[in-house]
């Protein structure tokens, strides 16, 4: 019972960090919005052209975008040195970063989830089309949550070289959107790709706590 | 007797002994195959381009092999702590780096008379492309961290997150439909690919693997050597 009190403290504790910074996730969607513009301002206002390549636009941008927020994954909490009081709580580092991309997901990932149909309009997609995206963007988020976890962990202790944490996000998530948005190819099977994509999230969220914790363990001792 | 592939100066003694028979044998073997290569047949429907395939395969395999040592040296790293793994990591990265890309142009060579272009989005090709970006990454990161512990150990972690990457390259052609032809010499039945063509196709590599020993025990003992100056 104690673990899942001490869970429950740690979601309050991340709501509040969350809630006090709210405009830098308005920041991030705004810069969402304004890059969905000037693609659209770049290529021409063709209805049948947009409605083609879409899908493929609102992914590429939501990858571009959520790799804003990244280096903020692990940072403060390593700048004023929580994780260790959390570990010495009695949380494995593993569980804190498991409970980290968790939280990630729900307080970051998921309100972009509300401005998707209103990026959808602008290409004019078809509905299907749209509930496809956000099923698909609720399993690719989690697996955009566990890279980022990944990366921001690598990149603690790197002073010099910033938008390497960024390759690499964008180097893991290539399966991603090659799933994400070949589900909406006509000759693709819809559950198929969504099982696959579900097998990937699965994956990741395996490898990441492993890797993100040993590289936290790693910065902390070193630092 | 395998001390010396995680023991420096073991294999300083090692390296020492066996750096010159080496150089002669590797030679011998490519002239060898470079022979080969000029008599062996042409094919009935590639005509003379089939002749990159001896350049193209080996480096292919190289540059998986390559990963998969340090993948695996990564894991001895990481577990039993051996610092001598790392040394090999970061020595033979840009070895692999240079296979890959030497694969990836000797292909694109090869598929603009087969396929009729330079590049094609298939698996097996954005697969290796990939490889190469990891391979770049694991070069980047070396020069990216102050603390040495630290670099070390991220790119060990960073080296066996992308091993994902090697059985999708080796299976990409039996999941998907590609272009890029399946695998025929590396198969669990008869080989599809004829004795004559088979042979230099084996020295080379022979001659391949033998080149990227020699670059790699030159590297490994400069490296030795800065770390026993510097630190």
């Amino acid at each position: 019972m104690i673990i899942i009190k001490k869970i429950y403290l740690f979601f309050k504790r991340e709501s509040k960090l969350f809630f006090s910074n709210i405009v830098d996730l308005f920041s991030n969607i705004l810069f969402f919005f304004l890059s969905v513009f000037v693609f659209i301002f770049a290529l021409g206002t063709d209805e049948q052209l947009l409605k083609t390549i879409g899908i493929g636009i609102i992914w590429s941008l939501l990858l571009l975008s959520s790799t804003l927020s990244l280096r903020k994954f692990y940072e403060e909490d390593f700048k004023i040195e929580i994780l260790p009081i959390i570990h010495m709580g009695g949380m494995s580092y593993e569980l804190i970063v498991f409970l980290k991309i968790l939280s990630h997901f729900t307080f970051v990932q998921i309100p972009f989830l509300v401005s998707l149909p209103i990026v959808s309009i602008f290409f004019n997609l078809p509905a299907n089309e749209v509930y496809n995206l956000i099923l698909t963007f609720i399993i690719g988020s989690l697996i955009l949550s566990c890279l980022g976890s990944i990366s921001a962990s690598m990149n603690l202790l790197n002073k010099t070289n910033f938008s390497i944490g960024s390759v690499i996000v964008l180097l893991f998530s290539i399966p991603l959107i090659i799933f994400s948005v070949g589900i909406n190819n006509a000759d693709s099977d819809f559950n198929t790709l969504f099982n696959l994509l579900i097998g990937i999230a699965l994956i990741f969220l395996g490898i990441a706590p492993w890797s993100s914790a040993a590289c936290i363990k790693l910065a902390l001792k070193n630092k | 007797m395998f001390k010396f592939l995680i023991n420096p100066s073991r294999f300083n003694k090692f390296a020492d002994i066996i750096l010159k028979p080496l150089i002669i044998i590797t030679s011998f073997t490519l002239i060898l195959g470079l022979f080969l290569i000029y008599f062996s047949p042409l094919d009935y429907q590639q005509g003379l381009t089939v002749k990159i395939m001896y350049i193209h395969v080996p480096s292919a395999w190289l540059a998986l092999l390559t990963y998969a040592i340090m993948a695996i040296y990564s894991i001895i790293g990481l577990s039993f702590k051996i610092p001598f793994s790392f040394v090999v990591n970061k020595a033979i990265a840009p070895i692999g780096a240079v296979f890959t890309l030497l694969c990836l142009i000797s292909g694109s060579m090869w598929g603009k008379p087969m396929w009729g272009a330079w590049w094609v989005w298939d698996a097996r090709l954005t697969s290796v492309a990939i490889l190469f970006i990891i391979y770049l990454l694991i070069i980047f990161l070396n020069q990216t961290f102050e603390n040495r512990d630290v670099r070390e150990k991220t790119i060990a972690i960073f080296i066996l997150i992308g091993s994902i990457n090697l059985p999708i390259i080796k299976f990409s052609v039996d999941w998907w439909n590609t272009l890029h032809q399946p695998a025929s010499v590396s198969k669990l039945s008869s080989p599809s690919i004829d004795i004559s063509m088979l042979q230099p196709l084996l020295i080379m590599t022979v001659a391949f693997s033998l080149i990227g020993i020699i670059i790699a025990i030159l590297r490994i003992k400069a490296e030795i050597l800065i770390r026993k100056k510097y630190l």
